[in-house]
Protein backbone atom coordinates (compact mmCIF):
# COMPACT_ATOMS: atom_id res chain seq x y z
CA UNK A 1 0.00 0.00 0.00
CA UNK A 2 1.11 3.55 -0.69
CA UNK A 3 0.57 6.03 2.12
CA UNK A 4 -1.01 8.98 0.46
CA UNK A 5 -3.44 11.35 2.28
CA UNK A 6 -6.17 10.84 -0.32
CA UNK A 7 -5.84 7.03 -0.14
CA UNK A 8 -6.16 7.09 3.64
CA UNK A 9 -9.13 9.47 3.36
CA UNK A 10 -10.84 7.22 0.80
CA UNK A 11 -10.27 4.04 2.80
CA UNK A 12 -11.37 5.55 6.11
CA UNK A 13 -14.43 7.21 4.62
CA UNK A 14 -15.38 4.01 2.85
CA UNK A 15 -15.14 2.08 6.13
CA UNK A 16 -17.22 4.74 7.85
CA UNK A 17 -19.84 4.79 5.08
CA UNK A 18 -20.03 0.99 5.06
CA UNK A 19 -20.46 0.88 8.82
CA UNK A 20 -23.31 3.38 8.69
CA UNK A 21 -24.88 1.57 5.75
CA UNK A 22 -24.75 -1.73 7.64
CA UNK A 23 -26.47 -0.13 10.61
CA UNK A 24 -28.99 1.55 8.31
CA UNK A 25 -29.68 -1.80 6.64
CA UNK A 26 -30.57 -3.30 9.98
CA UNK A 27 -32.82 -0.32 10.58
CA UNK A 28 -34.27 -0.66 7.06
CA UNK A 29 -35.05 -4.28 7.79
CA UNK A 30 -36.93 -3.24 10.93
CA UNK A 31 -38.84 -0.62 8.95
CA UNK A 32 -39.89 -3.21 6.36
CA UNK A 33 -41.03 -5.64 9.02
CA UNK A 34 -42.45 -3.51 11.81
CA UNK A 35 -43.46 -0.10 10.46
CA UNK A 36 -47.13 0.64 11.12
CA UNK A 37 -48.09 4.29 11.27
CA UNK A 38 -51.51 3.47 12.71
CA UNK A 39 -49.95 1.87 15.74
CA UNK A 40 -48.94 3.95 18.73
CA UNK A 41 -46.70 1.22 20.08
CA UNK A 42 -43.42 1.84 21.80
CA UNK A 43 -41.54 0.26 18.87
CA UNK A 44 -43.35 2.31 16.23
CA UNK A 45 -42.58 5.58 18.02
CA UNK A 46 -38.97 4.49 18.45
CA UNK A 47 -38.75 3.79 14.70
CA UNK A 48 -40.25 7.21 13.96
CA UNK A 49 -37.66 8.91 16.16
CA UNK A 50 -34.81 6.87 14.73
CA UNK A 51 -35.75 7.56 11.15
CA UNK A 52 -35.05 11.27 11.80
CA UNK A 53 -31.55 10.32 12.88
CA UNK A 54 -30.92 8.03 9.90
CA UNK A 55 -32.37 10.40 7.33
CA UNK A 56 -30.35 13.26 8.80
CA UNK A 57 -27.02 11.42 8.82
CA UNK A 58 -27.29 9.63 5.49
CA UNK A 59 -27.42 12.74 3.29
CA UNK A 60 -23.99 13.71 4.64
CA UNK A 61 -22.75 10.16 4.11
CA UNK A 62 -24.01 10.09 0.54
CA UNK A 63 -22.72 13.56 -0.17
CA UNK A 64 -19.26 12.21 0.60
CA UNK A 65 -19.99 9.05 -1.37
CA UNK A 66 -20.72 11.25 -4.38
CA UNK A 67 -17.58 13.34 -3.84
CA UNK A 68 -15.48 10.23 -3.36
CA UNK A 69 -16.06 9.30 -7.01
CA UNK A 70 -14.13 12.35 -8.11
CA UNK A 71 -11.60 12.02 -5.29
CA UNK A 72 -10.88 8.47 -6.42
CA UNK A 73 -10.20 9.57 -10.01
CA UNK A 74 -8.15 12.53 -8.78
CA UNK A 75 -6.12 10.22 -6.52
CA UNK A 76 -5.49 7.74 -9.32
CA UNK A 77 -4.38 10.64 -11.49
CA UNK A 78 -2.05 11.95 -8.78
CA UNK A 79 -0.49 8.50 -8.30
CA UNK A 80 0.45 7.95 -11.92
CA UNK A 81 3.94 9.36 -11.40
CA UNK A 82 4.72 6.43 -9.11
CA UNK A 83 4.17 3.72 -11.71
CA UNK A 84 6.40 3.02 -14.64
CA UNK A 85 4.41 3.35 -17.84
CA UNK A 86 1.47 5.26 -16.39
CA UNK A 87 0.71 8.66 -17.93
CA UNK A 88 -2.53 9.43 -16.12
CA UNK A 89 -5.26 7.78 -13.99
CA UNK A 90 -5.77 5.18 -16.74
CA UNK A 91 -2.38 3.62 -16.02
CA UNK A 92 -2.74 3.89 -12.22
CA UNK A 93 -6.09 2.12 -12.31
CA UNK A 94 -4.56 -0.63 -14.45
CA UNK A 95 -1.86 -1.42 -11.87
CA UNK A 96 -4.01 -4.25 -10.54
CA UNK A 97 -7.30 -5.84 -11.47
CA UNK A 98 -9.32 -3.90 -8.85
CA UNK A 99 -8.81 -0.36 -10.12
CA UNK A 100 -11.39 -0.28 -12.91
CA UNK A 101 -14.08 -2.37 -11.15
CA UNK A 102 -13.82 0.07 -8.23
CA UNK A 103 -14.22 3.00 -10.59
CA UNK A 104 -17.30 1.49 -12.23
CA UNK A 105 -18.82 0.66 -8.85
CA UNK A 106 -18.15 4.18 -7.63
CA UNK A 107 -19.97 5.49 -10.68
CA UNK A 108 -22.93 3.21 -10.00
CA UNK A 109 -22.95 4.20 -6.32
CA UNK A 110 -22.77 7.86 -7.34
CA UNK A 111 -26.05 7.48 -9.21
CA UNK A 112 -27.68 5.29 -6.55
CA UNK A 113 -26.70 7.66 -3.74
CA UNK A 114 -28.02 10.62 -5.72
CA UNK A 115 -31.34 8.91 -6.40
CA UNK A 116 -31.69 7.97 -2.74
CA UNK A 117 -31.04 11.58 -1.73
CA UNK A 118 -33.84 12.69 -4.06
CA UNK A 119 -36.23 10.14 -2.55
CA UNK A 120 -35.22 11.12 0.97
CA UNK A 121 -35.65 14.83 0.25
CA UNK A 122 -39.17 14.27 -1.00
CA UNK A 123 -40.14 11.81 1.74
CA UNK A 124 -39.09 14.31 4.41
CA UNK A 125 -41.59 16.77 2.98
CA UNK A 126 -44.59 14.50 3.50
CA UNK A 127 -46.33 14.57 6.87
CA UNK A 128 -47.06 10.84 6.90
CA UNK A 129 -43.70 9.30 5.84
CA UNK A 130 -45.14 8.52 2.39
CA UNK A 131 -42.03 6.89 0.89
CA UNK A 132 -40.53 5.45 4.03
CA UNK A 133 -40.72 1.77 3.08
CA UNK A 134 -39.61 2.42 -0.48
CA UNK A 135 -36.66 4.56 0.44
CA UNK A 136 -35.43 2.07 3.03
CA UNK A 137 -35.94 -0.81 0.61
CA UNK A 138 -33.78 1.15 -1.81
CA UNK A 139 -31.21 1.55 0.96
CA UNK A 140 -31.20 -2.23 1.48
CA UNK A 141 -30.63 -2.66 -2.24
CA UNK A 142 -27.72 -0.20 -2.15
CA UNK A 143 -25.86 -1.68 0.79
CA UNK A 144 -24.23 -4.61 -1.07
CA UNK A 145 -22.93 -2.16 -3.69
CA UNK A 146 -21.41 0.06 -1.01
CA UNK A 147 -19.84 -2.93 0.76
CA UNK A 148 -18.53 -4.30 -2.54
CA UNK A 149 -16.98 -0.91 -3.23
CA UNK A 150 -15.24 -1.00 0.16
CA UNK A 151 -13.78 -4.43 -0.59
CA UNK A 152 -12.72 -3.64 -4.16
CA UNK A 153 -11.29 -0.26 -3.24
CA UNK A 154 -9.37 -1.72 -0.28
CA UNK A 155 -7.99 -4.44 -2.54
CA UNK A 156 -6.97 -1.87 -5.10
CA UNK A 157 -5.16 0.38 -2.65
CA UNK A 158 -3.61 -2.40 -0.54
CA UNK A 159 -2.22 -4.08 -3.64
CA UNK A 160 -0.59 -0.97 -5.04
CA UNK A 161 3.16 -1.47 -5.45
CA UNK A 162 5.35 1.35 -6.72
CA UNK A 163 7.58 -1.06 -8.64
CA UNK A 164 4.80 -2.32 -10.89
CA UNK A 165 5.08 -1.64 -14.60
CA UNK A 166 1.71 -0.71 -16.02
CA UNK A 167 0.31 0.32 -19.37
CA UNK A 168 -0.24 3.88 -20.51
CA UNK A 169 -3.58 5.20 -21.68
CA UNK A 170 -2.38 5.19 -25.28
CA UNK A 171 -2.22 1.40 -25.11
CA UNK A 172 -5.29 0.86 -22.98
CA UNK A 173 -7.57 3.03 -25.09
CA UNK A 174 -6.34 2.26 -28.55
CA UNK A 175 -8.79 0.87 -31.07
CA UNK A 176 -6.54 -2.01 -31.95
CA UNK A 177 -6.85 -4.13 -28.82
CA UNK A 178 -9.43 -6.78 -27.95
CA UNK A 179 -10.85 -5.22 -24.78
CA UNK A 180 -14.20 -3.53 -24.19
CA UNK A 181 -12.42 -0.17 -24.12
CA UNK A 182 -10.86 -0.95 -27.49
CA UNK A 183 -14.27 -1.83 -28.90
CA UNK A 184 -15.72 1.41 -27.61
CA UNK A 185 -12.97 3.62 -29.00
CA UNK A 186 -13.22 1.80 -32.30
CA UNK A 187 -16.87 2.87 -32.68
CA UNK A 188 -17.32 4.88 -35.89
CA UNK A 189 -17.28 8.56 -34.98
CA UNK A 190 -19.79 9.96 -37.47
CA UNK A 191 -22.77 7.73 -36.51
CA UNK A 192 -21.92 8.29 -32.86
CA UNK A 193 -21.85 12.05 -33.39
CA UNK A 194 -25.31 11.84 -34.95
CA UNK A 195 -26.52 9.64 -32.08
CA UNK A 196 -25.02 12.04 -29.52
CA UNK A 197 -26.63 15.20 -30.92
CA UNK A 198 -29.92 13.45 -31.65
CA UNK A 199 -30.24 11.93 -28.18
CA UNK A 200 -29.20 15.22 -26.58
CA UNK A 201 -31.76 17.12 -28.66
CA UNK A 202 -34.54 14.68 -27.75
CA UNK A 203 -33.56 14.78 -24.07
CA UNK A 204 -33.60 18.57 -23.99
CA UNK A 205 -36.89 18.61 -25.88
CA UNK A 206 -38.55 16.08 -23.56
CA UNK A 207 -37.11 17.96 -20.54
CA UNK A 208 -38.51 21.29 -21.69
CA UNK A 209 -41.85 19.63 -22.47
CA UNK A 210 -41.91 18.14 -18.97
CA UNK A 211 -41.08 21.50 -17.37
CA UNK A 212 -43.90 23.20 -19.28
CA UNK A 213 -46.62 20.56 -19.12
CA UNK A 214 -45.63 18.30 -16.23
CA UNK A 215 -46.05 15.22 -18.42
CA UNK A 216 -43.68 12.70 -19.95
CA UNK A 217 -41.54 12.17 -16.85
CA UNK A 218 -40.67 8.58 -17.70
CA UNK A 219 -39.70 9.44 -21.27
CA UNK A 220 -37.45 12.25 -20.07
CA UNK A 221 -35.86 10.01 -17.41
CA UNK A 222 -35.27 7.26 -19.97
CA UNK A 223 -33.81 9.73 -22.44
CA UNK A 224 -31.51 11.13 -19.71
CA UNK A 225 -30.17 7.64 -18.97
CA UNK A 226 -29.70 6.89 -22.67
CA UNK A 227 -28.00 10.23 -23.33
CA UNK A 228 -25.72 9.61 -20.36
CA UNK A 229 -24.52 6.33 -21.87
CA UNK A 230 -24.16 7.82 -25.36
CA UNK A 231 -22.28 10.82 -23.93
CA UNK A 232 -19.80 8.57 -22.14
CA UNK A 233 -19.26 6.56 -25.32
CA UNK A 234 -18.83 9.83 -27.21
CA UNK A 235 -16.15 11.02 -24.81
CA UNK A 236 -14.24 7.83 -25.53
CA UNK A 237 -14.91 7.81 -29.21
CA UNK A 238 -14.64 11.35 -30.55
CA UNK A 239 -14.88 14.13 -27.90
CA UNK A 240 -11.51 13.22 -26.43
CA UNK A 241 -9.91 13.35 -29.88
CA UNK A 242 -10.98 16.97 -30.36
CA UNK A 243 -9.61 17.90 -26.94
CA UNK A 244 -6.25 16.19 -27.49
CA UNK A 245 -6.22 17.08 -31.19
CA UNK A 246 -4.78 13.64 -31.84
CA UNK A 247 -6.52 11.03 -33.98
CA UNK A 248 -5.50 8.04 -31.85
CA UNK A 249 -5.64 9.28 -28.26
CA UNK A 250 -8.97 8.29 -26.70
CA UNK A 251 -8.09 8.44 -23.00
CA UNK A 252 -11.03 9.57 -20.81
CA UNK A 253 -8.66 10.53 -17.98
CA UNK A 254 -6.03 12.80 -19.52
CA UNK A 255 -8.77 15.41 -19.98
CA UNK A 256 -8.75 15.75 -16.19
CA UNK A 257 -5.21 17.07 -16.24
CA UNK A 258 -4.02 20.68 -16.11
CA UNK A 259 -2.54 20.43 -19.58
CA UNK A 260 -6.07 20.32 -20.97
CA UNK A 261 -7.46 22.96 -18.62
CA UNK A 262 -9.07 20.36 -16.36
CA UNK A 263 -11.88 20.26 -18.93
CA UNK A 264 -12.76 16.71 -17.89
CA UNK A 265 -14.14 17.84 -14.53
CA UNK A 266 -16.88 20.11 -15.92
CA UNK A 267 -17.63 17.50 -18.60
CA UNK A 268 -18.08 14.63 -16.15
CA UNK A 269 -19.81 16.79 -13.55
CA UNK A 270 -22.38 18.10 -16.00
CA UNK A 271 -23.10 14.77 -17.67
CA UNK A 272 -23.37 12.91 -14.35
CA UNK A 273 -25.43 15.68 -12.77
CA UNK A 274 -27.69 15.87 -15.83
CA UNK A 275 -28.24 12.13 -15.84
CA UNK A 276 -28.86 11.98 -12.11
CA UNK A 277 -31.42 14.79 -12.02
CA UNK A 278 -33.07 13.47 -15.17
CA UNK A 279 -33.41 9.98 -13.72
CA UNK A 280 -34.61 11.59 -10.47
CA UNK A 281 -37.67 12.84 -12.37
CA UNK A 282 -38.47 9.25 -13.31
CA UNK A 283 -37.95 7.80 -9.86
CA UNK A 284 -40.46 10.28 -8.41
CA UNK A 285 -43.10 9.85 -11.09
CA UNK A 286 -44.84 6.80 -9.55
CA UNK A 287 -45.54 8.82 -6.39
CA UNK A 288 -47.09 11.91 -7.98
CA UNK A 289 -50.57 10.94 -6.82
CA UNK A 290 -49.57 10.26 -3.22
CA UNK A 291 -51.85 12.57 -1.22
CA UNK A 292 -49.26 14.11 1.09
CA UNK A 293 -46.81 14.63 -1.79
CA UNK A 294 -49.19 15.85 -4.46
CA UNK A 295 -48.05 19.44 -3.95
CA UNK A 296 -44.40 18.59 -3.40
CA UNK A 297 -43.44 16.18 -6.19
CA UNK A 298 -44.43 18.26 -9.25
CA UNK A 299 -42.38 21.17 -8.00
CA UNK A 300 -39.35 18.99 -7.16
CA UNK A 301 -39.62 17.20 -10.50
CA UNK A 302 -39.76 20.50 -12.37
CA UNK A 303 -36.62 21.71 -10.57
CA UNK A 304 -34.86 18.42 -11.32
CA UNK A 305 -35.85 18.54 -14.97
CA UNK A 306 -34.67 22.13 -15.25
CA UNK A 307 -31.35 21.23 -13.60
CA UNK A 308 -30.93 18.27 -15.91
CA UNK A 309 -31.71 20.30 -19.04
CA UNK A 310 -29.31 23.02 -17.94
CA UNK A 311 -26.47 20.60 -17.16
CA UNK A 312 -26.89 18.63 -20.39
CA UNK A 313 -26.99 21.90 -22.28
CA UNK A 314 -23.75 23.08 -20.65
CA UNK A 315 -22.17 19.73 -21.48
CA UNK A 316 -23.24 20.04 -25.13
CA UNK A 317 -22.03 23.63 -25.34
CA UNK A 318 -18.60 22.76 -23.90
CA UNK A 319 -18.24 19.81 -26.27
CA UNK A 320 -19.49 21.71 -29.32
CA UNK A 321 -17.37 24.80 -28.68
CA UNK A 322 -14.34 22.60 -28.21
CA UNK A 323 -15.06 20.82 -31.49
CA UNK A 324 -15.63 24.10 -33.35
CA UNK A 325 -12.55 25.94 -32.13
CA UNK A 326 -10.28 22.93 -32.53
CA UNK A 327 -7.94 22.84 -35.52
CA UNK A 328 -8.41 19.11 -35.55
CA UNK A 329 -10.51 17.56 -38.32
CA UNK A 330 -11.67 14.11 -37.30
CA UNK A 331 -13.53 12.80 -40.30
CA UNK A 332 -11.20 11.06 -42.70
CA UNK A 333 -9.22 9.19 -40.04
CA UNK B 1 -61.12 18.51 20.33
CA UNK B 2 -57.91 16.96 21.58
CA UNK B 3 -57.83 13.21 22.01
CA UNK B 4 -55.18 11.23 23.86
CA UNK B 5 -55.05 7.48 23.27
CA UNK B 6 -53.15 5.33 25.72
CA UNK B 7 -50.34 7.83 26.18
CA UNK B 8 -47.23 6.73 28.05
CA UNK B 9 -44.12 8.78 28.66
CA UNK B 10 -41.09 7.08 30.13
CA UNK B 11 -37.90 8.98 30.88
CA UNK B 12 -34.51 7.23 30.80
CA UNK B 13 -36.10 4.11 29.38
CA UNK B 14 -34.08 0.94 29.94
CA UNK B 15 -31.77 2.63 32.44
CA UNK B 16 -31.65 2.07 36.21
CA UNK B 17 -33.26 5.47 36.77
CA UNK B 18 -36.18 4.77 34.41
CA UNK B 19 -39.22 6.82 35.36
CA UNK B 20 -42.75 6.56 34.02
CA UNK B 21 -44.18 10.08 34.11
CA UNK B 22 -47.40 9.28 32.24
CA UNK B 23 -48.87 5.83 32.33
CA UNK B 24 -51.48 4.87 29.74
CA UNK B 25 -53.57 8.03 29.80
CA UNK B 26 -56.59 8.22 27.47
CA UNK B 27 -58.88 11.21 27.44
CA UNK B 28 -60.74 13.73 25.31
CA UNK B 29 -60.52 17.47 25.85
CA UNK B 30 -63.28 19.67 24.47
CA UNK B 31 -62.50 22.82 22.52
CA UNK B 32 -63.30 26.32 23.81
CA UNK B 33 -63.35 25.27 27.44
CA UNK B 34 -61.11 25.76 30.46
CA UNK B 35 -59.68 22.45 31.61
CA UNK B 36 -57.45 22.12 34.64
CA UNK B 37 -55.07 19.25 35.34
CA UNK B 38 -54.73 19.02 39.07
CA UNK B 39 -52.35 16.90 41.07
CA UNK B 40 -49.39 16.97 43.43
CA UNK B 41 -45.86 17.78 42.35
CA UNK B 42 -44.40 15.01 40.21
CA UNK B 43 -47.80 13.63 39.26
CA UNK B 44 -47.18 14.20 35.52
CA UNK B 45 -49.21 17.37 34.85
CA UNK B 46 -46.41 19.29 33.16
CA UNK B 47 -45.33 16.24 31.16
CA UNK B 48 -48.88 15.74 29.93
CA UNK B 49 -49.17 19.39 28.89
CA UNK B 50 -45.82 19.23 27.08
CA UNK B 51 -47.04 16.17 25.17
CA UNK B 52 -50.32 17.84 24.21
CA UNK B 53 -48.45 20.99 23.17
CA UNK B 54 -46.04 19.02 20.94
CA UNK B 55 -43.10 20.05 23.10
CA UNK B 56 -42.14 16.41 23.56
CA UNK B 57 -43.14 13.07 22.11
CA UNK B 58 -44.76 10.18 23.99
CA UNK B 59 -43.03 6.85 24.42
CA UNK B 60 -46.18 5.17 23.15
CA UNK B 61 -49.72 6.17 22.28
CA UNK B 62 -51.18 8.73 19.91
CA UNK B 63 -52.55 12.25 20.24
CA UNK B 64 -55.13 13.64 17.81
CA UNK B 65 -55.64 17.35 17.40
CA UNK B 66 -59.03 17.82 15.74
CA UNK B 67 -58.78 15.15 13.02
CA UNK B 68 -55.03 15.13 12.71
CA UNK B 69 -52.75 12.65 14.42
CA UNK B 70 -49.81 14.72 15.68
CA UNK B 71 -47.45 12.38 17.51
CA UNK B 72 -46.12 10.79 14.32
CA UNK B 73 -45.54 14.08 12.53
CA UNK B 74 -42.00 14.88 11.46
CA UNK B 75 -40.46 17.78 13.34
CA UNK B 76 -40.90 20.34 10.52
CA UNK B 77 -44.69 19.86 10.69
CA UNK B 78 -44.77 19.80 14.48
CA UNK B 79 -43.03 23.17 14.61
CA UNK B 80 -45.76 24.64 12.45
CA UNK B 81 -48.53 23.18 14.63
CA UNK B 82 -46.79 24.30 17.82
CA UNK B 83 -46.49 27.81 16.44
CA UNK B 84 -50.00 28.17 15.07
CA UNK B 85 -52.10 26.10 17.45
CA UNK B 86 -50.56 26.46 20.89
CA UNK B 87 -49.63 29.40 23.07
CA UNK B 88 -47.55 28.62 26.13
CA UNK B 89 -47.45 30.38 29.48
CA UNK B 90 -44.63 28.88 31.50
CA UNK B 91 -44.38 28.66 35.27
CA UNK B 92 -41.26 30.87 35.30
CA UNK B 93 -42.50 32.89 32.30
CA UNK B 94 -39.23 32.32 30.36
CA UNK B 95 -39.14 35.88 29.07
CA UNK B 96 -35.88 37.21 27.66
CA UNK B 97 -34.75 39.66 30.30
CA UNK B 98 -32.45 41.84 28.23
CA UNK B 99 -34.92 42.84 25.51
CA UNK B 100 -38.03 44.96 25.71
CA UNK B 101 -41.55 43.90 26.54
CA UNK B 102 -42.67 44.55 22.97
CA UNK B 103 -39.84 42.51 21.47
CA UNK B 104 -40.61 39.61 23.82
CA UNK B 105 -44.21 39.58 22.69
CA UNK B 106 -43.29 39.77 18.99
CA UNK B 107 -40.56 37.12 19.15
CA UNK B 108 -42.63 33.92 18.59
CA UNK B 109 -44.10 35.42 15.41
CA UNK B 110 -40.79 36.25 13.74
CA UNK B 111 -40.47 32.87 11.96
CA UNK B 112 -43.84 33.44 10.28
CA UNK B 113 -42.28 36.16 8.14
CA UNK B 114 -45.15 38.53 8.80
CA UNK B 115 -44.54 42.18 7.98
CA UNK B 116 -42.83 43.84 10.95
CA UNK B 117 -45.21 46.82 11.11
CA UNK B 118 -48.29 44.55 11.15
CA UNK B 119 -46.71 42.37 13.81
CA UNK B 120 -45.79 45.35 15.93
CA UNK B 121 -49.36 46.67 15.69
CA UNK B 122 -50.77 43.33 16.81
CA UNK B 123 -48.31 43.07 19.70
CA UNK B 124 -49.25 46.58 20.86
CA UNK B 125 -52.94 45.64 20.74
CA UNK B 126 -52.23 42.66 22.99
CA UNK B 127 -50.25 44.79 25.41
CA UNK B 128 -53.18 47.22 25.41
CA UNK B 129 -55.56 44.37 26.15
CA UNK B 130 -53.57 43.52 29.25
CA UNK B 131 -53.00 47.16 30.23
CA UNK B 132 -49.23 47.12 29.90
CA UNK B 133 -48.73 49.06 26.68
CA UNK B 134 -47.02 51.79 28.71
CA UNK B 135 -44.22 49.28 29.40
CA UNK B 136 -43.71 48.32 25.75
CA UNK B 137 -40.25 49.83 25.49
CA UNK B 138 -39.12 48.78 28.97
CA UNK B 139 -36.76 45.85 29.30
CA UNK B 140 -38.41 42.84 30.90
CA UNK B 141 -35.91 42.72 33.76
CA UNK B 142 -37.42 45.95 35.11
CA UNK B 143 -41.00 44.60 35.21
CA UNK B 144 -42.84 43.47 38.33
CA UNK B 145 -44.01 39.84 38.68
CA UNK B 146 -47.57 40.68 37.65
CA UNK B 147 -46.43 42.69 34.65
CA UNK B 148 -44.09 39.92 33.55
CA UNK B 149 -46.92 37.45 33.77
CA UNK B 150 -49.16 39.59 31.57
CA UNK B 151 -46.32 39.92 29.06
CA UNK B 152 -45.97 36.12 29.06
CA UNK B 153 -49.69 35.76 28.30
CA UNK B 154 -49.54 38.40 25.57
CA UNK B 155 -46.60 36.54 24.05
CA UNK B 156 -48.58 33.28 24.15
CA UNK B 157 -51.34 34.97 22.15
CA UNK B 158 -49.24 36.67 19.46
CA UNK B 159 -49.76 33.90 16.91
CA UNK B 160 -53.47 33.79 17.69
CA UNK B 161 -53.42 30.14 18.85
CA UNK B 162 -56.60 28.20 19.47
CA UNK B 163 -55.18 26.50 22.57
CA UNK B 164 -53.50 28.22 25.53
CA UNK B 165 -51.38 26.02 27.77
CA UNK B 166 -50.47 27.41 31.17
CA UNK B 167 -48.22 25.51 33.54
CA UNK B 168 -48.68 26.42 37.22
CA UNK B 169 -49.53 30.00 36.31
CA UNK B 170 -50.14 31.14 39.88
CA UNK B 171 -47.09 29.51 41.44
CA UNK B 172 -45.33 32.85 41.93
CA UNK B 173 -48.31 35.15 42.28
CA UNK B 174 -50.04 36.69 45.27
CA UNK B 175 -53.83 36.63 45.62
CA UNK B 176 -54.38 39.92 43.79
CA UNK B 177 -52.31 38.85 40.81
CA UNK B 178 -53.92 35.41 40.80
CA UNK B 179 -57.35 37.06 40.59
CA UNK B 180 -56.08 39.19 37.75
CA UNK B 181 -54.89 36.04 35.97
CA UNK B 182 -58.26 34.34 36.38
CA UNK B 183 -59.92 37.39 34.90
CA UNK B 184 -57.60 37.19 31.87
CA UNK B 185 -58.22 33.46 31.46
CA UNK B 186 -61.96 34.16 31.57
CA UNK B 187 -61.50 36.66 28.72
CA UNK B 188 -59.62 34.07 26.70
CA UNK B 189 -62.37 31.53 27.22
CA UNK B 190 -64.94 34.07 26.04
CA UNK B 191 -62.78 34.57 22.94
CA UNK B 192 -63.31 30.90 22.01
CA UNK B 193 -59.89 29.76 23.17
CA UNK B 194 -59.28 26.33 24.64
CA UNK B 195 -57.41 26.82 27.92
CA UNK B 196 -55.42 24.00 29.51
CA UNK B 197 -53.93 24.65 32.92
CA UNK B 198 -51.72 22.50 35.12
CA UNK B 199 -52.04 23.57 38.73
CA UNK B 200 -52.16 22.33 42.28
CA UNK B 201 -53.38 25.68 43.52
CA UNK B 202 -57.00 25.44 44.86
CA UNK B 203 -57.38 29.08 43.90
CA UNK B 204 -57.27 27.96 40.28
CA UNK B 205 -59.10 24.65 40.24
CA UNK B 206 -61.89 25.86 42.54
CA UNK B 207 -62.46 28.91 40.36
CA UNK B 208 -65.81 29.36 38.62
CA UNK B 209 -64.22 29.70 35.19
CA UNK B 210 -62.95 26.11 35.27
CA UNK B 211 -65.29 23.81 33.39
CA UNK B 212 -63.46 20.56 33.77
CA UNK B 213 -61.06 19.26 36.37
CA UNK B 214 -58.86 16.27 35.66
CA UNK B 215 -57.02 14.81 38.63
CA UNK B 216 -53.67 13.19 37.97
CA UNK B 217 -51.68 11.07 40.35
CA UNK B 218 -48.60 8.97 39.61
CA UNK B 219 -49.01 9.57 35.89
CA UNK B 220 -52.56 8.26 35.76
CA UNK B 221 -55.96 9.89 35.72
CA UNK B 222 -57.30 9.65 39.22
CA UNK B 223 -60.86 10.81 38.67
CA UNK B 224 -62.77 13.53 36.88
CA UNK B 225 -65.00 16.35 37.90
CA UNK B 226 -66.68 19.11 35.99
Amino acid sequence: MIFHPAIIALILSSIFISFLMTYSSYFSFLIQRKWDLKSGSDLQLTLERRTYLVSTILPYVFAFQILSFFLYIYTADQLHTLFVGAMCAAGSLYVNSYGYPTLILKGVNFLLAGLWLILNYVDNRGYDYPLIKKKYAFLLFMTPFILAELILQANYFFRLRPDIITSCCGTLFSGEGKSLAADIVALPSLPLKVAFYLSMFLTLLSGIYFCRHGRGGYIFAGMSALTFVISLLSIFSFISLYIYELPTHHCPFCILQGGYGYIGYPLYLTVLGGALSGMGVGILSPFRNTKSLSAVIPSVQRKLALTSVLLFLIFTVIVSVRMLISDFILEGY
Amino acid sequence: MIQLKNITKVFNQGKPNEFTAIDGVSLSIDSNKVTVFEGPSGSGKTTLLSLIGCMSRPTSGRIHLMDQEITSLPERFLTEIRRKTFGFVFQHFHLIQSITTLENVMLPAYPSGEKHSALRKRAMELLDLFNISSKATVKVKWLSGGEAQRVAIARALINNPSVIIADEPTAHLDTKLSLELLEILGKLKNNQKTVLIASHDPFIFESAIVERLIRIRDGKIDGRAA
